[in-house]
């Protein structure tokens, strides 16, 4: 009884104990640790959701899409060849630190990515570190780079001259990797500035609890709209559930990586609010082209018919996934509306394998230097916003194929030695997708197919497709674009190049109290719009 | 017993080398190319070159161990793959979490595992063995990451009493010192953030402590049931002592010595960090941190954890061995 009593009194002091939680605070669960906050190095979407609210670029994404409007830069103009952009920047922005934000600033940032002799450069890959988005998106350091200068033309003037048009130029600006540092901090911490970042964001960096949360404070000076909250909290819960958790006993405002099946607890949750992302992400089956049964067009036809996509995306996606029927999600500007998709029909896929020579199904695949061997169907070991469930999405498809007569067996590695099997061609039939950068076609298509017979794509080469690609790459119109980008869709249709399966609309949780997230298809989602009643 | 402690101290080290070519070795044995690992999909053939030199992957496999075990020898652990920090201060930074969870699950297994086992051994075959005993079971093979989270979802989410992970809540500020969050609260005088992280110790304790305490109970349990069969116990209940002393006494501190050993396997074991443990409930300690790194590849880190929870385990059972000549005068060692 005694006992009793105490443990009574024992559980209401630790519940007189509860802090009422801060309602100035945004607390936002984040499914695992920033890498760094430097957003030049960083290429993960935890790192770079903190590393947005610290620092700006010089164009934004305009609300939920992947169009840009000005941010550091206030207006542009851009000379008829396409090839010398002017930015005229804003005037009157601090850094953090409170330097001032002006030309010489923006110029030493392109300078820090683009030369690899530039200090801060050099220090950075001395640390084993890399420039790795300036590289894929302007085409190298130093000479190898499409551009070709970058100059102060004034104080508040930035004039960049590139050797070719870019197309994507100016969505590429907009992505988190090509924001604004301020110069003099970099230079004071060197190798550490990922752990001080200091930009012109609406909220300042204050701390970094390893394993624990990041602690943001609003920027009173920020020249955008004014933080509606004082503080921001990232905190790290790697588990779903628990995240899931936390959101529901009131300890965080809003989280992301949901299970799908949560979705419905979500849903049902009076307290709770459930957003999309708009759709930026496609999940797809590859083929490698050094396997001679999938040289035959009539046997990856036979896969696109045998596999039922409407039953899995209802079935293992929550609710949140789309049917895809190409590579680019419907949201893209260069997505093509008119593609009718290969209908399911296990029967069809069966009488395209007989016309194919394999009457008794196809279980045994002979690489191109004679080796045979069963065929293994490679499935992703870690979930992806593309494939939230790849096992059991695996198994559905492996079912489907099963029907139609092709027997693979099922296998998966670690997802790193995952990905370097994919990059060295050694995968012969295997699921991956893709996460749009800039919500820019290109981006999608020409990283896979501009450059036939890769190994990383399974070797698939297909050179008409690529000069289609290319072509694209150096138009300004985007009408004209769009047209060779829906054009390039069809092709690989037809070729059936890959099997796209799903497009999923990753879902963020949040409590009821929160208002104003707005989800962006490439998670650049800004906190200062967020208010908490 | 002076010789002993120092023979058994001398033992430690063809264990420590073992354990460090182990550790050297893995890293040579795991897939995939540390260089790669580190230059990310789009590494040049020059880089890769670049990196192996810097890492000193380019030299023979024994020049390598050499190289390593002499850094060691100076403290040095390595830095970080991922994030270019020293391992050793990562690692003394998140020890005292570690330490933290580890103590209070132990302390709740002992508390509660010794007065189960002894009033099982007791009363054996009772109502009070019987329950004891499927706790027991229960608690040995009810998987962490489950119960972690019905705990967390029963207290936090429905009850709303404990909070469901972390060391304290996101308004409560402590200025960290030892890092151990307890006592900083403690030194500080700040009680609202020593209430505030005994509520978040709570959980993670209960949910650490299952599998030591059912441990600890039957251990105790079958250990008393040997001593209380011997005629000293005998002699001493008819010499008409009271039961308590005579159990106490008489009876645990003569069974205690096998339940040491235990406790002392499971105190390395919470140590090493309670991997599962810490990951659900967000604890910040060596778990959490190995889990994290062997997720991101970082090979400096799991190394340096690795060698570092050996080191662990070794000074542990080394204490455990030492313990019992306390703990039982009749012990001679030579």
């Amino acid at each position: 009884m005694r006992l009793g009593r105490l443990a009574c009194f024992v559980v209401l002091a630790l519940q007189a104990a509860v802090a009422p939680a801060a309602a100035q605070t945004f607390v936002f669960g984040a499914q695992g640790e920033p890498v760094q906050l430097d957003p030049a190095i960083i290429t993960d979407g935890i790192s770079s959701r903190i590393t947005r609210q610290v620092y700006d670029p010089l164009v934004k994404y305009k609300g939920a899409t992947t169009e840009v409007e000005p941010a550091l830069a206030q207006s542009w103009e851009v000379s008829p060849d396409a090839r010398v952009w002017t930015f005229t920047l804003r005037r009157n922005v601090k850094f953090h630190d409170g330097t001032p934000f002006d030309a010489k600033a923006v110029v030493w940032n392109f300078e820090r990515w683009w030369k690899s002799s530039h200090p801060q450069h050099d220090n950075q890959v001395k640390a084993g570190q890399t420039f790795e988005y300036w590289e894929g998106q302007f085409g190298g350091f130093d000479d190898k780079s499409i551009v070709s200068k970058v100059e102060a033309v004034g104080s508040h003037a930035v004039r960049i001259t590139l050797k070719a048009p870019q197309a994507p130029f100016l969505a590429n600006l907009a992505m988190f990797v090509f924001d604004i540092a301020s110069p003099r901090a970099v230079e004071k911490w060197g190798t550490e500035s990922g752990k001080h970042p200091v930009g012109t964001g609406a909220f300042k960096f204050v701390e970094w609890k390893p394993n624990q949360e990041v602690v943001l404070e609003a920027n009173p000076d920020y020249w955008g709209v004014k933080p509606k909250v004082k503080r921001v909290v990232v905190r790290t819960i790697k588990d779903n559930s628990q995240r899931l958790a936390a959101l529901k006993a009131g300890e965080i405002h809003g989280m992301e990586g949901l299970n799908p099946e949560d979705v419905a607890v979500v849903k049902s949750d009076p307290g709770l609010q459930l957003l999309l992302r708009p759709t930026n992400t496609t999940g797809y089956i590859a083929f490698n082209y050094k396997v001679k049964e999938f040289q035959d067009k009539r046997v990856r036809l036979a896969f696109a018919h045998a596999i039922n996509k409407k039953a899995i995306v209802d079935a293992l996606y929550g609710g949140t996934g789309l049917v895809a029927s190409q590579f680019q999600p419907p949201p893209l500007w260069g997505y093509n509306k008119e593609l009718t998709d290969y209908e399911y029909g296990p029967a069809k896929a069966q009488e395209l394998l007989k016309q194919a020579g394999f009457a008794h199904g196809l279980t045994d695949i002979t690489w191109e230097d004679g080796r045979k061997e069963p065929m293994i169907f490679w499935y992703m070991s870690r979930s992806r916003p593309y494939f939230p469930n790849p096992k059991e999405i695996a198994e559905a498809m492996a079912a489907d194929l099963a029907k139609a007569g092709i027997k693979g067996q099922l296998q998966t590695a670690e997802w790193a030695v995952y990905l370097d099997k994919r990059k060295n061609g050694q995968l012969p039939l295997y699921m991956l997708g893709w996460t749009g950068d800039n919500g820019d076609p290109d981006n999608f298509l020409c990283y896979f197919f501009c450059q036939p017979g890769v190994s990383r794509e399974g070797f698939y080469a297909n050179k008409a497709l690529a000069d289609v690609l290319l072509r694209a790459q150096t138009l300004t119109s985007q009408a004209e674009r769009a047209k060779l980008y829906r054009q390039a869709e069809q092709m690989l249709h037809d070729d059936i190049g890959r099997l796209f399966i799903a497009n999923n609309q990753p879902p963020l949780a949040f409590t009821r109290k929160v208002k104003g997230y707005i989800p962006h298809p490439t998670g650049s989602e800004y906190f200062n719009i967020v208010e908490i009643e | 017993m002076r010789r002993y402690a120092i023979r058994r101290s001398l033992t430690v080290i063809p264990v420590l080398l073992g354990v460090s070519v182990l550790v050297f070795g893995f890293v040579h044995l795991i897939p995939g190319d540390p260089a790669l690992t580190m230059l990310g999909e789009r590494a040049t053939p020059e880089k890769v070159v670049e990196i192996r030199e810097r890492l000193g992957l380019d030299r023979s496999i024994p020049a390598q161990y050499l190289i390593y075990v002499g850094k060691l020898l100076r403290g040095d652990l390595g830095t970080s793959i991922v994030r270019g920090d020293p391992v050793l201060t990562d690692l003394l930074r998140r020890f005292p979490a570690t330490v933290e969870l580890a103590a209070a699950a132990m302390a709740l297994a002992v508390l509660l595992g010794l007065p189960i086992g002894i009033a099982s051994a007791v009363w054996r075959n009772s109502v009070v063995d019987s329950v004891a005993r499927v706790w027991a079971l229960a608690g040995v093979s009810m998987p962490i990451f489950w119960l972690g989270l019905m705990l967390a979802w029963f207290f936090g989410v429905h009850l709303r009493w404990l909070p469901t992970g972390f060391r304290l809540d996101t308004g409560t500020t402590l200025a960290p010192w030892t890092n151990f969050v307890l006592l900083d609260a403690a030194l500080g005088g700040n009680w609202t953030a020593f209430r505030d992280a005994l509520r978040h110790l709570v959980l993670p304790a209960v949910a650490l402590a299952t599998i030591p305490l059912a441990i600890v109970a039957r251990m105790t349990r079958a250990s008393m049931l040997e001593v209380l069969s011997r005629e000293y116990m005998r002699t001493a209940e008819a010499k008409g002592l009271p039961q308590t002393a005579v159990i106490l006494r008489h009876g645990l501190r003569n069974a205690l010595l096998p339940v040491i050993t235990v406790i002392g396997l499971q105190v390395g074991h919470l140590l090493a960090g309670a991997i599962l443990t810490e990951t659900i409930f967000s604890w910040p300690g060596i778990g959490l941190w190995v889990y994290e790194s062997i997720e991101a590849r970082d090979y400096a880190i799991v190394q340096g954890a690795s060698l570092f929870i050996a080191v662990i385990f070794v000074t542990v059972n080394l204490i455990t061995d030492l313990l019992y000549a306390a703990v039982d005068p009749r012990i001679k060692y030579d």
